[in-house]
């Protein structure tokens, strides 16, 4: 434990390095041009996050956030990115600039903008609950992932950076609850993990249902549905997929 | 045993129509399950109701129903049994599979929907809360036509951007928990309890947080933009469950929450709370004055009502808790009936456009009825529930002294009641236009939506005149619990 | 005192004798990695020995700022050289002369004359490039700015020799975020700056694309040597800035004694060689962006300084 003890320092810091490099993960979902690199920046999300549960597993020691990491690892390194693959292969894969509302260099001032907000919203929360430590970091960074891939959904316009951003913002919310609730029942954890699973599989159907019949994942220019009379179907001119 | 029982039917129904694979079994299984589940839940009510604390204990600390709980559960049990009959006569699956998928992700969803009263861990019933769009979304976008699609990729990115918002709540809500020495048993019920000792800036914070992310889920304004289309957008029997029970179940969980803030030093949750649905029901009844569509009609109806039941709580109070679980009832029964009609007029005419529907009362009779009866009863007319629950509101706000919010409420119910009776007697009274026979042809109606109609109109008309003894029981000991 | 001016002479002679060297082990290693043999890394010294036996041409067109500009561009370095630790983790004669700040402008004031060279003979490829030049610096200005608030959050201090010892005592201040994102940032700049892939592409002589070498396109004789040996000393100067200050203030010399000052020498150029290799894998490994995409290079750096600002202001 004393070897323990004098290794505190490096391992504050180290988990401030997750944090930092897990911000930069969520500037970089919100700003790449390529789905693929998207998907790149979550995975490297969700190791930050994952390395973020092994340091304060670490120090103060505790198996539980040990195993919340090794969750993490699992599911959002391991087996989502095979799920996508399975279900949206050729969104991931194929297919690679995308579109957004807002240009990069605005995302980011606007992303940076968000930052701040965090900060500042979360520093009376701190302050009431006279936090030190690792709160300092994770709390105003997970709030900020959190804005950010809320930003992330409505500037995006295709199906799979969507979803990636709804990923990331439980990533964020995650990241806060390593340092908030660190001692969440390990049931929570692994129903949070399966859910997270049940939810890039059901979009990934979703945006597999949706390539097929209207042609094309631009999920942000689907605007058919207005208060108009009488609902008809436009015969879409569904794109030949290579699949079948 | 009889929670775990309500927890296993829907989830073994799933299981069995998976493995039977069949579309008319999974029907049947369905409903077999959807009326083992209603006796169940009402025998549980029963429980609740003459055990000594008022709580059902199934696993301590994890799965127990208080009244509260007991009111959504059985709602949630009723709008299921009367939206599995609807579905028989009313999905017609051409696809071979597709009823498969249907029954499925059916009793999924409703299995998800019957857990959320039951569970007492919020982190848990925030997970439940996430599973009731995960499953209903692919029901959403079931008719697999461009609008459904659209509707439910606008549902399940809002809802869940809401849920992802809400989660860090529930963090925060721990956090507070943990911070006032109250995380074991971390139960809604010891939250209420250790909520005296929590940082009013973190529960301030946890609950606006919470607000927001499940006030996307049940349709709150400036989040509600997905409702109307969703609602409208899925299968009748669908839209019954989402419209019905699935807002009022996640409602309830902010209405847990609000529990806490209101035992704990924070002083304007009930303000924050009033505001938003006020916003809401306004917001709703001026969208329902142009609305061009039968089931969207519904859908902003129900975006109104869910700001009423907000706002009602917010007033605060002993009357106005009364009066807001009576609405929650009262809505839940009555829009499920509204849909199951709207749903049988697009099943007879093909089409839910409200400028082309005239004259139901003499091209179909019964279609015609029922939709009058629902319009009367969702928009607050005098012999029905909703009547009752909502002039109770507006008296327990003047008895607070709210001037101000219950004159807007009462403008917003005007002009709400004058939109929706204005389309509705258009739909059943109006001239139609078409003259030739052939035009004036219905399609027939199958024999499950009648009965359907039937047996959803019985409570709608029964609760505004005679509430029976145990519910009235039930609705004042919710009453209770929710003064924390 | 005298030997603290002679310490710094010798930082300066280094600086002078051994950028030539660095660019020509970078220009070898890139062409090995692209399995070619390419040039001797001696090359450069062999370029600056015959444009310096070379006569210079220049236009009648041109003014005293076309004359003057290689000169400027050739000193500037040699003065931030002064103010950085090049071999001392102890500050020498100059040192106090002026902080980061200051170098930074002495630095920014050789680009604006280079950019008004480039200008000042009417040709049309020298705008193009002064022009390019300048976005790119428009760019680079604030994130220098944010790099440099972010030192004196943390140092309390913008002088380089005060700053290198910062970050690593306690070594796990290695670690802080703000340092590990300041690097990023800092080689992104560096990278930004010097016209490096994936800004610019240095070995490139298509002009219409080129960014940096346009603006020497009129130079001849003992200007071009000038300019040249210039900007290989800035590139030295910034790796050092880099390596000396902010990524691995070890190696350097703790005592006047001259024996550690002149075993520092071999020290920071191995250093430097493991920095070379690294920026050769970057270079080998990315593709010049199209101009347009600069912008957001440059406001991927930007944000990731800010990144760093707000981290270390906030850690308290």
């Amino acid at each position: 434990m004393t070897l323990l003890q004098n290794l505190t320092p490096l391992i504050t810091n180290l988990n401030a390095l997750a944090g930092g490099l897990f911000l930069v993960a969520s500037f970089g979902i919100v700003a790449t041009r390529q789905v693929g690199d998207c998907l790149r920046y979550f995975i490297f999300q969700s190791i930050c996050l994952a390395a973020s549960a092994v340091l304060m597993g670490i120090q103060p020691y505790s198996p539980h956030l040990l195993a919340v990491g090794a969750i993490n690892l699992i599911t959002k390194v391991g087996l989502l990115p095979w799920l996508l693959r399975k279900l949206v292969r050729e969104e991931v894969y194929t297919r690679r600039e995308i579109t957004q509302a807002v240009s990069i260099p605005s995302s980011l001032i606007i992303a940076l903008m968000l930052t701040l907000a965090a900060y500042w919203l979360s520093r009376p929360w701190l302050n009431a609950a006279a936090a030190g430590g690792a709160l300092l970091i994770n709390l105003p960074i997970g709030l900020a992932g959190l804005l950010i891939g809320a930003y992330t959904l409505t500037t995006r316009r295709e199906a799979v950076p969507q979803l990636l951003g709804i990923l990331a913002m439980e990533n964020s919310a995650f990241f806060a609850g390593v340092a908030v609730a660190p001692n969440l029942p390990l049931i929570a954890e692994l129903a949070l993990a399966f859910d997270i699973l049940i939810l890039t599989f059901v979009m990934g159907v979703l945006t597999r249902t949706v390539h097929e019949k209207i042609g094309t994942t631009a999920v942000g220019r689907l605007t058919q549905i207005k208060e108009t009379a009488s609902p008809h179907i436009e015969a879409a001119a569904a794109r030949p997929s290579g699949r079948k | 045993m009889i929670l775990t029982a309500i927890i296993v039917i829907p989830l073994a129904a799933a299981a069995l129509c998976a493995i039977i694979r069949r579309s008319p079994a999974g029907a049947i299984i369905t409903l077999v399950g959807a009326l083992a589940a209603l006796a169940l839940s009402a025998w549980a009510d029963h429980c609740v109701i003459t055990s000594p604390h008022h709580v059902l204990i199934e696993i301590s600390h994890w799965i127990e129903l208080d009244s509260l709980g007991a009111i959504i559960l059985s709602l949630v049990a009723f709008v299921n049994v009367t939206a599995a009959i609807f579905s028989l006569g009313y999905m017609d699956f051409k696809q071979s599979g597709s009823g498969l998928r249907y029954y499925l992700n059916y009793n999924l969803f409703v299995f998800s929907m019957l857990i959320v009263p039951m569970l007492q861990e919020p982190n848990i019933v925030w997970i439940a809360v996430e599973l009731t769009t995960l499953f209903s979304v692919l029901l959403v976008g079931f008719e697999n036509s461009h609008e459904a699609l659209e509707a439910a990729w606008k549902y399940i990115v809002l809802t869940l951007m809401g849920a992802a918002i809400a989660l860090l709540g529930f963090l925060l809500l721990f956090w507070a928990a943990r911070q006032a020495g109250a995380v074991q048993p971390y139960t809604w019920s010891g939250l209420v309890a250790a909520a005296p000792k929590m940082s009013p800036v973190l529960l301030k914070a946890a609950f606006i947080f919470i607000l927001v992310g499940l006030g996307a889920k049940v349709g709150l304004v400036p989040m509600h933009t997905w409702l109307p289309d969703a609602h409208s957008q899925a299968p009748t029997p669908v839209c019954a469950l989402l419209s019905g029970v699935e807002t009022t179940a996640v409602l309830y969980a902010i209405l847990r929450v609000l529990t806490i803030l209101q035992a704990s030093p924070v002083t304007h949750a009930g303000s924050w709370v009033l505001v938003f649905g006020l916003i809401s029901a306004g917001t709703a009844a001026f969208l329902l004055l142009n609305v061009r569509d039968t089931k969207r009609l519904f859908a902003f109806s129900t975006v109104e009502h869910m700001g009423i039941i907000l706002t009602a709580v917010g007033l605060g109070g002993m009357s106005a808790h009364l009066a807001a679980i009576l609405q929650i009832v009262g809505h839940a029964v009555t829009k499920s009936f509204c849909f199951y009609s709207a749903g049988t007029v697009l099943l007879l005419l093909g089409t839910r456009d409200i400028a082309s529907i005239r004259g139901l009362i003499r091209r179909a009779p019964i279609a015609g009825t029922a939709l009058l009866l629902g319009g009367f009863a969702i928009a607050g007319a005098p012999p029905f529930t909703l009547f009752l629950s909502e002039f109770s509101i507006l008296k327990a706000g003047l008895g607070r002294g709210e001037y101000l919010a219950v004159g807007l409420l009462a403008i917003f119910i005007s002009i709400a009641f004058f939109a929706i009776l204005n389309h509705v007697s258009r739909m059943v009274f109006g001239a139609s236009e078409a003259t030739k026979p052939s035009e004036m042809k219905c399609r027939s109606l199958p024999t499950s939506c009648k009965i359907t109609l039937v047996i959803a109109a019985v409570p709608v008309i029964v609760l505004g005149i005679f509430i029976s003894n145990p519910l009235h029981k039930l609705i004042v000991l919710a009453a209770i619990s929710m003064r924390g | 005192m005298s030997v603290s001016i002679l310490y710094n002479l010798i930082q300066v002679l280094v600086v002078m004798g051994f950028s030539p060297l660095a660019i020509g082990v970078l220009n070898r290693m890139k062409e090995i990695v692209q399995s070619k043999r390419g040039p001797s890394i001696f090359q450069p010294y062999r370029d600056l020995r015959k444009l310096f036996s070379k006569d210079e041409i220049v236009s009648d067109e041109s003014t005293w700022i076309f004359r003057v500009t290689p000169y400027i561009v050739f000193v500037a370095p040699i003065f931030v050289t002064l103010l950085i630790p090049v071999l001392t983790n102890y500050p020498l004669f100059w040192a106090f002369m002026a902080d980061m700040v200051g170098a930074g402008f002495v630095l920014a004031l050789a680009g604006f004359f280079a950019a008004l060279a480039a200008i000042d003979t009417g040709n049309p490829y020298g705008a193009m490039g002064a022009s390019r030049t300048r976005m790119v610096g428009f760019l680079a200005e604030p994130i220098f700015l944010v790099v440099f608030f972010t030192v004196s959050f943390v140092a309390n201090s913008t002088i380089p020799f005060i700053v290198q010892q910062k970050w690593v005592t306690p070594a796990a201040n290695f670690f802080t975020p703000s340092h590990i994102l300041l690097l990023i940032a800092f080689i992104m700049l560096i990278l930004a700056e010097k016209g490096r892939i994936p800004v610019d592409n240095p070995s490139g002589h298509f002009e219409l694309s080129m960014i940096e070498e346009s603006k020497e396109l009129e130079y001849s004789g003992r200007g071009a040597a000038l300019m040249k040996w210039g900007g290989w000393m800035k590139f030295f100067v910034l790796m050092i800035v880099f390596l000396n200050v902010l990524l691995t203030p070890w190696g350097l010399a703790a005592t006047t004694r001259i024996s550690a000052v002149l075993l520092a020498i071999p020290l920071v150029l191995l250093k430097m060689l493991i920095f070379i290799l690294f920026l050769v894998a970057v270079e080998s490994s990315l593709a010049k962006l199209r101009l347009f995409r600069i912008s957001e290079f440059m406001s991927a750096a930007f944000v990731i300084a800010v990144v760093a600002m707000i981290t270390s202001a906030f850690a308290h």
